[in-house]
């Protein structure tokens, strides 16, 4: 190995000693503590606890409000998973020379940079039943029997807050994508549009392949936001009535904070880890083997 | 969902700024009566006060030597949050607060003051004793109280009720006088979207229906508390009667309690029932408060009973063991109830004095309420201690959700006490409680 190998090396690893030192502090043993914690029954205030084998796994299976809060998070995520196409779509017409496209990318991105907090707040006045702007909004456009017990009616109470969740985060998605979208080869898209691509095909065989990776990201980070969401149900209905509105998040937190149990709260966040990765895993699966496949008997054909 | 990495951001900060200003006063620790102590709070009149009136400044006259840290947290959950963490680290600030629900869980971390002038002064302070300790002095007597409207009492042709019956059967009358033209209306008040503002009947009125403001810990000695004839059941069937009965308005679990209380100051409600601190609120948002009146919630079921109503010790001054200085902070307890401080800050705030040589008269408006009671009797109310404690966060009994669940469609009263006498049975044995 010649000398400028030996110290290109060196270099490396000199260089990486401190971000791999701070990911083990930070990262690594606070998820194998939370492992360990979550065999535990630490009540988050003793100097002690005791080892209690599976028993907070077990306890977790049978809790019936865990599994709602659980079955909440899955609007989240189908309502968002809707969504992505339509947040692409747009994505594609503000990549198009479009007027003021500049203009329309700052609007939709802007929910994204507010404060959560402030928008839940702001939502639950719209939503309120008495004064609510969006009753008077039904109201002034003639639909006021559509009114409805918005933020607590069991039966709706999720879907309101997806869509504020939507509100605020589809404008990411977006702009997410059109970066995606500018960056697709411009050789190609010219060799297309020679051949005598249309839009639709542009879109099809071009620019979805070419950014793959961001749609990947994207359907991660929607499964990793819809299972983590927090603080739009957090300030609008703090999870009622009852648990009709909470979380797995927002359970986690009330079993350790409100009855604590951070035994149990460590074994849940374990389980929403692997959850993740569980809905990760298969939904790559599901779009690898199933469209990306697709493609490739295109090109075969 | 961001929001969960700032919060834990926030704590890892605050433990972290926490370590740094133990650190301080440990090195600057000589004297008893020299170093820096760190004084934790979270209500907002009280950071008022202290900035306003330099209480930093005014301790420093007395001991020259010391200094304080006042650090205010937001609200009082995000206090618990952060002191939770803090105790697990050894970070507790010097000097800090408690409820009544709270004094047991951090009782190891609390040293004895009954041995304070302060302590001796205080009407509260032993009566919260545990074990024979006294972990902290009440700062303010907390009373409970229903806000109502005369003048729409008087509209309706509505007396000021002493019975739960007559209480139900006001709250139905204008209900249904003013609801005729108001669809939005709602004779009582009640921000159940927070959970929270159903307290003065979830909470209170278990002690309340006989007088036993020993109620948890009692529940806790027993395997089916909720069982018929319990003074829990008998509180909730009478809470849940009410709460069914449409005087709520037409969606109270839409509401949060800034909206309900808003509602109420505007007269979009005849009734609200909130503590001391609940007038301030009202006359911020009420054009003039002229007409407001009070009283105590009447929760007998006739009127040959005792007519009770609950007093609790509020905000407990308390020094923690991991105080570097423990004299200077205890030093600083006796100076805060002394005559240096102590009285301009209770004319300051709404609620009561807790120190019988500083008495102080109660606001007219809610001095209405022993006027209309003067053989009321108090009920000393407890938070519950380590037993209830314990049973509580192992059955996950939460009676504030459960008083918002009542509200909702298809819930069934009898089947979710049956439900928590089970769970309660199981972890009494579990928890080896006798």
């Amino acid at each position: 190995m010649n000398s400028l190998a030996v110290k290109r090396r060196r270099f490396i690893l000199t260089a990486l000693i401190i971000p791999v030192t701070l990911l083990i502090c930070f990262v690594v043993f606070p998820a194998f503590d939370l492992i360990r914690m979550s065999f535990t029954d630490w009540d988050g205030l003793s100097s002690s606890s005791n080892f209690v084998k599976l028993e907070n796994y077990i306890s977790m299976f049978k809790n019936k409000d865990l599994w709602q809060s659980l079955g909440n998070n899955a609007v989240y995520f189908f309502v968002h998973l809707l969504m992505i196409p339509v947040e692409l779509a747009f994505a594609v017409l503000l990549n198009s020379k479009l007027r003021a496209a500049k203009f329309y990318k700052t609007m939709v991105f802007l929910p994204y940079i507010i404060n959560g907090v402030a928008i839940s707040y702001a939502f639950s006045y719209f939503f309120s039943p008495v004064n609510g702007a969006f009753d008077n909004l039904l109201e002034a456009v003639r639909l006021g029997m559509l009114k409805q017990s918005w933020l607590s009616d069991p039966k709706i109470v999720n879907f309101v807050l997806a869509f504020v969740s939507l509100w605020r985060f589809s404008g990411y998605h977006i702009v997410l994508f059109t970066a995606a979208l500018q960056s697709v080869n411009r050789d190609m898209i010219e060799a297309a549009t020679l051949d005598g691509a249309n839009a639709w095909q542009m879109f099809r065989y071009i620019q979805t392949p070419s950014i793959m990776l961001m749609v990947d990201f994207i359907l991660f980070d929607n499964i990793r936001g819809a299972m983590q969401v927090f603080d739009i149900p957090f300030v609008m209905t703090a999870g009622g009535p009852g648990y009709a509105s909470s979380t797995f998040t927002l359970y986690t937190i009330k079993t350790a904070f409100t009855f604590s149990n951070f035994g149990l709260a460590s074994a849940m966040a374990v389980a929403i880890m692997a959850i993740i990765i569980l809905i990760y895993l298969v939904q790559n699966k599901l779009i690898h083997g199933i469209i990306l496949k697709e493609d490739k008997h295109d090109e075969n054909a | 969902m961001k929001n969960i990495k700032k919060i834990i951001s926030a704590a890892v900060a605050s433990v972290i700024t926490a370590g740094m200003l133990a650190g301080c006063g440990g090195e600057s620790g000589g004297s008893a009566t020299s170093g820096k102590l760190v004084f934790a709070i979270w209500d907002n009149n009280l950071m008022e006060y202290i900035e306003s009136n330099d209480m930093v400044g005014k301790f420093r006259e007395k001991y020259p030597d010391a200094d304080i840290e006042v650090e205010k947290i937001k609200d009082d959950s995000e206090y618990w949050n952060s002191m939770k963490m803090r105790a697990s680290a050894n970070q507790l600030p010097d000097v800090m607060f408690n409820k009544t629900f709270t004094l047991s869980r951090f009782q190891e971390y609390l040293l004895d003051l009954s041995d304070t002038e302060a302590c001796k002064n205080n009407a509260l302070a032993e009566g919260y004793a545990l074990n024979g300790k006294v972990l902290g002095i009440p700062m303010t007597a907390g009373y409970e109280y229903v806000y109502y409207w005369k003048d729409m009492f008087e509209e309706a042709n509505v007396s000021v009720p002493t019975t739960w019956e007559e209480f139900k059967t006001a709250a139905s009358t204008l209900q249904s006088y003013y609801g005729a033209s108001d669809p939005d209306f709602m004779a009582i008040a009640l921000g159940a979207k927070d959970e929270w503002p159903d307290y003065p009947y979830m909470e209170f009125m278990p002690a309340l229906v006989n007088g036993n403001g020993q109620n948890w810990n009692d529940m806790a000695k027993t395997d089916t508390p909720f069982a018929n004839g319990s003074d829990i059941n008998t509180a909730y069937h009478r809470v849940y009667d009410l709460f069914t009965s449409g005087v709520l308005g037409k969606d109270p679990l839409g509401l949060g309690n800034d909206q309900a209380t808003n509602l109420f100051a505007q007269k979009k409600a005849a009734v609200i029932a909130l503590g001391d601190w609940g007038l301030q609120n009202i006359q911020n948002g009420a054009d003039s408060i002229d007409r407001l009146g009070t009283f105590y919630l009447p929760v007998r079921e006739s009127a040959s009973e005792p007519f009770r109503y609950v007093v609790q010790g509020d905000s407990f001054m308390g020094v923690t063991t991991h105080s570097k200085n423990p004299e200077l902070a205890k030093a600083f307890v006796e100076w805060f109830y002394s005559e240096d401080w102590y009285p301009g800050y209770v004319n300051y705030v709404s609620s009561a004095s807790s120190m019988t040589n500083f008495p102080k008269d109660k606001d007219p408006i809610l001095a209405q309420s022993d006027e209309a009671q003067p053989d009321g009797q108090p009920v000393m109310y407890d938070g519950g201690g380590d037993d209830f404690t314990a049973i509580q966060n192992e059955t996950a009994f939460d009676y504030k959700k459960l008083g918002a669940q009542m509200l909702t469609d298809g819930f069934d009263l009898d089947a979710a006490l049956e439900e928590l006498d089970k769970k309660w049975t199981e972890a009494r044995g579990k928890l080896g409680i006798e």
